[in-house]
């Protein structure tokens, strides 16, 4: 079963990446008020229970995936 | 909030509360808590070093600024200055090591541009636990990555470094970053000293967030409301940024829209500004409700104490104002104006219409408190009377040779040391591969080298001996190529200065370090001190980081750090004061003996002997001997298909055993002569009374000394040059 | 004419390497900066440095390839004028679909700075005219983003029709069929992951490089 593990700065955290683009794309001419970039990391856990699959995806994230420091996320079931 | 818990809070002690209290004529309040926790800080008061680093030995007449100012600048004649320093970053890698390594190098970058100064060369000192603890793998990937990716970003290359591994960094391990600057001919040295009433205070470059900012230190009655929101936030580097900070404010510099210039580092807005002002004897009016925030939440305290990095504070005059914000707009960074220089010598802090504080600057600055904790005069440690009785034993130096060139501390640091851009900038000479980095000054064509030193298990062996070994290393590693040994920065990471041993070696280390200076005459320009280093009561090994340049007058027939061809004649030339059982002796019992001392005034004339020796005809390669002693340097000389083939034994080294392969000798350096020019070289040892041995040639495919070690080339090399931490598959 | 137009992003870091290079041949550096515009006429040459404009963030290239003056450029390169970008310029070129393929993270994903030993194919363009065809050139290398890749069928062509402009010989990050360096399909554009800046004089540990820049 395929999760999604999307992580993001914190949102009290300088988001380097974000800023640069938020930037560039406002020269561009485009609209914006904020860009945070993140990563998008999918997960193809070993099971057919959506709830295996969100403990064991949860439990990558904490140990892995991101990093408590600076880091949050969110694990969707696709 | 009661006294005790807001003192520590803002980790002030009662002592230095009750003098607070006389200062002000009354207790502090509202922000002025925030003011002196940072002003009055170790990191930024320097309050048990000071008295020590005051005696230092830091005048020779090549000296513009030593002291006093951002990084040390040096004239190294012919229109060309250079300023460096050297900086600590040690907790907050241990942390969060990317972040922790990144932001030390960027900080350390600021100190070197806020002098007018384009930074031209990187280096870095690490101390690591080892590779087998707990987190440490995680450490060592971070650190590097760290400096690697900060440092290629902003362009500036890192040309050498030095790698360290013992138990006693397990929990603080210890990332020292080192940068210079050049000055082209008819920059200005800029200076942080404010002046002129009415000038503008500017604020350049990244918004200010709660970056660094301690829940601890914050207002005392939210202390217990939203502590996640307030809990230390890491501080994040951009190198993208400081590039483009670099650019403008060298761009402002040299169009002279600028009066003063300081950057923004530890204790941020705060220290930058009391700073500012107080060199300069003026007073400071400061909008804090005009800074640029990252988040409109952030309170005035939070502003005060943020250490959001790549930041700094300028001063110009208002008819430059438009021209400097120009400027820094094509680098698309903000130039804000955030306050204006008063005659009263008071620093006022306004949040909108409230006045927060009316302080007169120098209270912070100027009466920091200098403690003199207790210290005992230095003993020798861990001495024997004869070379002997040091007792070093192995069973076959070729097994002991193989062992040590696998081992953490013997192998390569290509690992760490190709994950950095070496050459951008296009002004490298020598890189990481050879034992001092050096640089081309561009106008003259003359080289600048830099040179590391301390070895901590000299340290270990004694503080006094390690102190000056520190110095005299690089030194002799710069002469041994030619270079002249011109200035020092450094930065000395103790333990715990409250211990008396602690302390004992602190004394002896900065006493040690000066009087080694002083016999080169290398001033010590400039320098950081990172105390605390201890955990559950653990210290580390006391480590003097020393950087040391040094001026070659031309590029020609640099010697290289290798063998390059075959049937050259292979020297070792020494003068020999201290010897010990070194690192292969602490590696097997944890404790070195040796016999001897450093005497500065006898080491200081060896250097000069090498520099003369080193610059003669025919020389094409060289090295200091250092750790793990003769066989060990040898062995790393060899490259591709040239090795060497010597005989040692039963010649008037003294050497009739094996172990003696290994011994430490303070000092020996090796040199590799064509074979035409051997004559004149030895003409010229006899010329400065050295004491010389021609022990062998170097020869192709293989590695022999006497009948102890024969090994194949290929074998030398698989041994040396595996990584610290595995690679991606 | 020898008027040679270095360009400038914010980030861009090896640019006044390029302006030694160039100025070292005797020909006339000029500086433009991304937001300028120019005439296809005003150089003989342009060139792209390496470095990380604007931090590779997003993607290396990427937003650079957006900028004002890559107007100018394409015009100019339309008029068939010789453009070179090295290591972050020939990630900006790939960006803008000027040349072909992409760069990606190095495959032992670390940075790498290195010399390599890279063969130069094709020497029917200006910027490798002084090297006799499969001439071996010793240059460093410096990235963490240098894995070329291109589909089957796009790679397929460049190799059929004499594109790839230099292959390294020990291949340091996995780029598909060694490939260093690539030309585009008119023959004016070039670029490769190597810097030849950084082999110019003999004390910087080459002076393989000079023979790129010799032309101007």
């Amino acid at each position: 079963m395929k999760v999604a593990v999307k992580v993001l700065p914190k949102s009290e955290v300088l988001d380097t990446q974000g800023r640069a683009v938020q930037n560039a794309l406002k020269q561009q001419g485009y609209d914006l008020k904020e860009c945070r970039i993140g990563k998008y990391i999918v997960i193809d856990v070993d099971t057919d229970s959506e709830k295996t699959a969100l403990k064991e995806a949860e439990k990558m994230a904490q140990a892995v995936l991101h990093n408590n420091l600076i880091e949050t996320y969110e694990i969707d079931v696709l | 909030m009661e006294l005790k818990n807001k003192l520590k809070a803002y980790r002030l002690s009662e002592e230095e509360y009750k003098k607070i209290s006389n200062l002000l004529g009354r207790a502090p309040k509202g922000v002025e808590w925030a003011l002196f926790s940072a002003l009055w800080s170790e990191h930024c008061s320097y309050k048990s070093s000071k008295v020590h680093l005051k005696k230092l030995f830091k005048q020779s007449p090549r000296v513009v600024v030593a002291f006093g100012e951002n990084a040390g600048v040096v004239d190294l004649g012919q229109g060309e200055r250079v300023a460096f320093k050297m900086e600590s970053h040690n907790h907050p890698s241990f942390i969060e090591p990317y972040q922790g390594a990144a932001t030390g190098v960027g900080g350390i970058l600021r100190d070197i541009f806020t002098m007018g100064a384009r930074p031209v060369a990187l280096a870095n000192y690490l101390c690591f636990g080892p590779t087998d603890s707990d987190r440490m793998p995680y450490l060592i990937d971070g650190v590097v990555s760290g400096i690697s990716g900060y440092g290629n970003c902003v362009g500036v290359p890192t040309i050498t470094g030095q790698t360290e591994f013992h138990r006693s960094y397990k929990n603080n391990i210890l990332v020292n970053a080192l940068a210079v600057g050049l000055f082209e001919e008819g920059d200005r040295v800029f200076l942080s000293k404010a002046e002129g009433q009415g000038n503008h205070i500017v604020y350049v470059g990244a918004k200010t967030g709660r970056d660094g900012v301690h829940g601890a230190s914050m207002a005392s009655e939210s202390f217990d409301e939203d502590s996640e929101s307030k809990r230390p936030t890491i501080q994040i580097g951009d190198p993208f940024f400081e590039k483009l900070l670099i650019e403008s404010c060298i761009d402002v510099m040299k169009q002279d829209l600028v009066v003063a210039i300081q950057d923004m580092g530890a204790a941020g807005l705060i220290s930058s500004s009391f700073e500012m002002a107080s060199k300069g004897g003026v007073g400071f009016d400061i909008w804090l409700d005009q800074v640029p925030l990252r988040d409109t939440s952030i309170t005035p305290e939070e502003i005060l104490l943020s250490e959001s990095q790549e930041r700094m504070l300028l001063v110009c005059e208002p008819e430059k104002l438009e021209a400097l914000q120009s400027v820094f707009h094509r680098w698309g960074l903000d130039a804000t104006v955030i306050g204006e220089i008063t005659t009263r010598k008071k620093i006022r802090l306004f949040w909108h219409d409230e006045l927060l504080t009316d302080i007169d600057p120098d209270l912070l600055v100027e009466e920091a408190p200098e403690h003199t904790r207790p210290f005992e005069p230095w003993q020798p440690a861990h001495r024997v009377d004869t070379v002997r009785e040091i007792g070093l034993k192995i069973k076959k130096a070729s097994e002991t040779l193989n062992g040590i060139l696998t081992s953490q501390q013997g192998k390569s640091r290509a690992w760490v040391f190709r994950q950095y851009d070496q050459r951008v900038g296009a002004n490298t000479v020598y890189d990481c591969e050879v034992g001092i980095g050096a640089i081309r000054l561009p106008r003259t064509n003359r080289a600048l080298g830099l040179a590391l030193g301390c070895r901590p298990q000299v340290m270990r062996f004694d503080a006094a001996e390690g102190a000056k070994d520190a110095v005299f290393l690089p030194a002799l590693e710069l002469a041994a190529k030619g270079f002249e040994p011109i200035a020092v920065t450094d930065c000395l990471n103790f333990g715990n200065p409250e211990r008396l041993e602690i302390m004992s070696e602190f004394v002896a280390t900065t006493r040690n370090v000066s009087l080694a200076c002083e016999s080169l005459v290398t001033p010590i320009i400039s320098g950081n001190v990172s105390l605390y280093n201890e955990t559950d009561g653990e210290n580390i090994t006391s480590t003097p980081s020393i950087g040391m340049i040094g001026l070659r007058s031309h590029l020609e027939k640099l010697p290289k750090e290798h063998f390059t061809e075959e049937k050259q004649k292979i020297y070792l030339v020494r003068s020999v004061q201290l010897t010990t059982g070194g690192q292969l002796q602490e590696d097997q019992d944890e404790t070195t003996y040796g016999t001897g001392q450093i005497v500065p005034t006898k080491a200081a004339e060896f250097v000069n002997s090498i520099l003369y020796i080193a610059n003669g005809a025919g020389v094409t390669s060289s090295k200091v001997v250092g750790k793990y002693g003769l066989a060990y340097a040898l062995a790393r000389m060899c490259k591709g298909d040239i090795g060497c083939e010597v005989y040692v034994v039963g010649k008037n080294l003294a050497l009739a055993k094996d172990e003696d392969l290994f011994l430490e000798h303070f000092y020996e350096v090796l040199f590799v002569v064509e074979q035409k020019h051997s004559g004149d070289f030895e003409l010229r040892l006899k010329q400065k009374k050295l004491d010389f041995f021609m022990i062998g040639q170097t020869i192709k495919n293989e590695f022999k000394i006497d009948r102890s070690i024969q090994m194949k080339l290929k074998n030398l090399s698989e041994a040396y040059e595996s990584p610290f931490v595995e690679d991606a598959k | 004419m020898n008027k040679v137009g270095v360009l400038r992003f914010p980030g861009t870091n090896c640019d006044r390497d390029i302006w030694q290079a160039v100025e070292t041949v005797k020909a006339k550096p000029e500086w433009l900066w991304h937001t300028d515009r120019f005439g296809w006429k005003d150089y003989k040459a342009l060139v792209i440095p390496g470095g990380f404009s604007y931090g590779d963030y997003l993607r290396t290239g990427a937003l650079a390839a957006m900028s004002p003056v890559m107007k100018s450029l394409k015009e100019a390169i339309d008029h068939g004028v010789p453009v070179i970008g090295i290591c972050n310029g020939f990630q900006i070129l790939c960006e803008a679909r000027i040349l072909p393929g992409a760069l990606l993270r190095n495959e032992k994903l670390k940075f790498q700075d290195k010399w390599v030993q890279v063969k130069v194919e094709n020497n029917k363009i200006p910027w490798s005219a002084n090297f006799e065809k499969n001439r071996k050139v010793r240059l460093p290398i410096a990235h963490g983003d240098g894995r070329y890749y291109a589909d089957s069928e796009t790679l397929k062509k460049i190799e059929d029709r004499g594109q790839v402009w230099c292959r390294y010989l020990d291949n340091p990050n996995g780029s598909l069929n060694d490939i260093a360096g690539v030309v585009n399909d008119k023959g004016n554009v070039v670029a490769l992951m190597p810097h030849p800046e950084r082999a110019i004089f003999d004390w910087m540990g080459s002076n393989d490089g000079i023979g790129f820049f010799n032309w101007l």
